[in-house]
């Protein structure tokens, strides 16, 4: 049907999005987090992943107000990260008012920590500009169904440069915790075909991992791999039989809608 | 091997032997004002502490780990070091140790002010255990104890990583030779690995330590090579953190250090408490 708000030349992205708690664990305790905003917009859309650290406590809350923020704001890089405090803030409100026992009060006072990847996509131009910070990632893949190749992993390219500890943004402010010097910054042109892949960090070291290998890696998370929440977590079994480590794994992909889709929902 | 994920259906055993005998009445790194036993009481519930800390999930805790501590001194006895409401207790899960404290004690601590400065903050300091120093030096019998909890354990638990034991003495046992109660120990374990059996010598003096060494060369005398002998190989994974601290750790390093001072034995126990990421 046509959308009365948005006429024809607006949703001009499709985005969906899947996530997948670790193994082993209730839904409640996935610590990932993603947010979107504005597909339907004739001007910009934004889109954030963000991957609270396991080691740390309130890392949820905190991953979800990193990419809340994000989607909801107009800021870009250095900006939205210089100006961290209303939502520091908001995380702290939130732990003050629970009856904490010692030691879960003494590591809320430590902090929460995500890393994060967020981008802007200009709908007329379909520019896009992203941050980063820490190994969640976003992968422009190009190329038609059946032959796509990857054209850019932001901030990290390949599968060998997980797994070190990465910087990750802090809940608290601290004197030596500064995440400025640590912003990646990139940007892009996303062509008709092409898409962009959101990913935490264990998704993404499986994905370039394969393709490194020579193995199909970007047509399976494709619109026509990947269409329901079961086939995520079908992809999610088989990179963790692959060896991936039991993480909680996101994705959120982002396409250009074509012309016969443009303007229905 | 050593690479089974540490998770609450598979969490990590760890458990101290902490020798409790009368020379631990001794000055510790040549410390006139501090005591072996007192020092020691303070790293153990530090550590007990820490690893409190790293399973705070949130407002509760990831039974990631169970924890025993078992103190032999006095009249050859070999127990729980436990005091307070666990007294008796062997091995449990952190979340039990973590709430049920001997007592939590004040105390201030110096942090950075952010603007270059220091400035005094109170912290909660818990205590599970008081220290002690009497008596002989029971060790082969701690380690025969602690055979016993890992022959439960390892049972209970066949796929995950292997248990951790961290004997902590200044001297030489006093009920027999350890080493075949070590080797014995040393000899259970679970699909991915042997028992990891760690030894830290306390020095008396401000010497030199020796520091997680592979071979025996150097050693002074018959009862560090015993200690060495009866130590594991470290881990990959934990020669690599040994590294991250500025430790020397080549290859087949062992679990032992030799003459440590009070900083060599709170680094070792953060190396030797790291089985691998935990989930």
């Amino acid at each position: 049907m046509i959308d009365a708000l948005h006429p024809i030349a607006a949703a001009p992205f499709s985005v969906q999005a899947f996530s997948c708690q670790k193994a082993g664990n209730a839904r409640s305790e996935y610590e990932d987090a993603w947010a979107i905003r504005g597909s339907d917009s004739p001007t910009r859309c934004r889109v954030a992943v963000a991957d609270g650290a396991t080691e740390s406590s309130f890392s949820a809350l905190w991953a979800a107000l990193l990419v809340e923020s994000f989607v909801r704001g107009r800021r870009t890089g250095t900006e939205f990260f210089d100006r961290l405090g209303a939502i520091r803030r908001l995380w702290r409100r939130k732990i003050r008012g629970r009856p904490l026992p010692w030691y879960a009060a003494e590591k809320a006072g430590k902090g929460a920590y995500a890393a994060f990847v967020g981008a802007t996509l200009n709908a007329v131009n379909h520019g896009w500009r992203a941050v980063a910070i820490g190994d969640c990632c976003l992968m422009q893949i190009t190329g038609s169904p059946a032959d796509r190749v990857l054209l850019k992993s932001f901030p990290l390219t390949h599968s060998e440069q997980f797994g070190s500890s990465p910087f990750l943004v802090g809940s608290v402010r601290k004197p030596d915790d500064d995440p400025l010097p640590h912003l990646r910054m990139s940007e892009g042109i996303l062509a008709p075909d092409d898409m962009l892949v959101f990913t935490s960090d264990a998704l993404a070291a499986w994905l370039l991992r394969r393709a490194e290998r020579g193995e199909p890696a970007w047509d399976a998370i494709g619109p026509d791999g990947i269409r329901t929440q079961e086939e995520f977590e079908g992809l999610v079994a088989q990179a963790r039989e692959d060896g991936t480590r039991n993480d909680d794994m996101t994705l959120v992909r982002l396409t250009r809608r074509n012309g016969i889709e443009r303007g229905t929902t | 091997m050593y690479s089974a994920e540490i998770s609450r259906k598979n969490p990590g055993c760890f458990i101290f032997l902490l020798d409790q005998s009368a020379s631990m009445e001794d000055p510790f790194g040549g410390s006139a004002d501090r005591k072996k036993a007192d020092e020691l009481a303070t790293i153990i519930n530090k550590l007990i502490h820490n690893l409190s800390i790293r399973c705070a999930k949130g407002d509760s805790m990831y039974d990631y780990f169970h924890v025993a501590v078992i103190g032999y001194g006095q009249d050859t006895v070999v127990k729980s070091a436990f005091d307070g409401p666990l007294t008796g207790k062997d091995l449990i899960p952190i979340s039990e140790l973590a709430n049920n404290p001997l007592r939590i004690e004040d105390r201030t601590k110096k942090t950075d002010d952010g603007a270059g400065g220091l400035v005094e903050q109170t912290v909660k300091f818990p205590l599970w255990f008081e220290a002690r120093h009497a008596g002989g030096t029971p060790m082969s019998s701690a380690f025969k104890m602690a055979a016993e909890i890992v022959q439960r354990w390892v049972a209970e638990h066949p796929k995950g990583f292997p248990p951790i034991v961290i004997n902590i003495t200044d001297g030489e046992a006093t009920d027999g030779d350890p080493v075949p109660e070590a080797k014995a120990l040393g000899s259970l374990g679970t699909d991915d690995g042997a028992t990891l059996v760690f030894n830290i010598h306390l020095s008396s003096a401000a010497a030199n330590a020796i520091e997680l060494p592979a071979s025996d060369e150097g050693l002074p005398d018959k009862f560090a090579k015993q200690l060495f002998e009866m130590s594991s190989s470290l881990t990959p994974f934990m020669i690599g953190r040994a590294k991250e601290l500025g430790m020397p750790a080549g290859d087949g390093a062992r679990g032992f250090v030799f003459n440590a001072q009070p900083m060599q034995v709170i680094q070792f126990l953060d190396i030797g408490t790291r089985p691998a990421n935990l989930r």
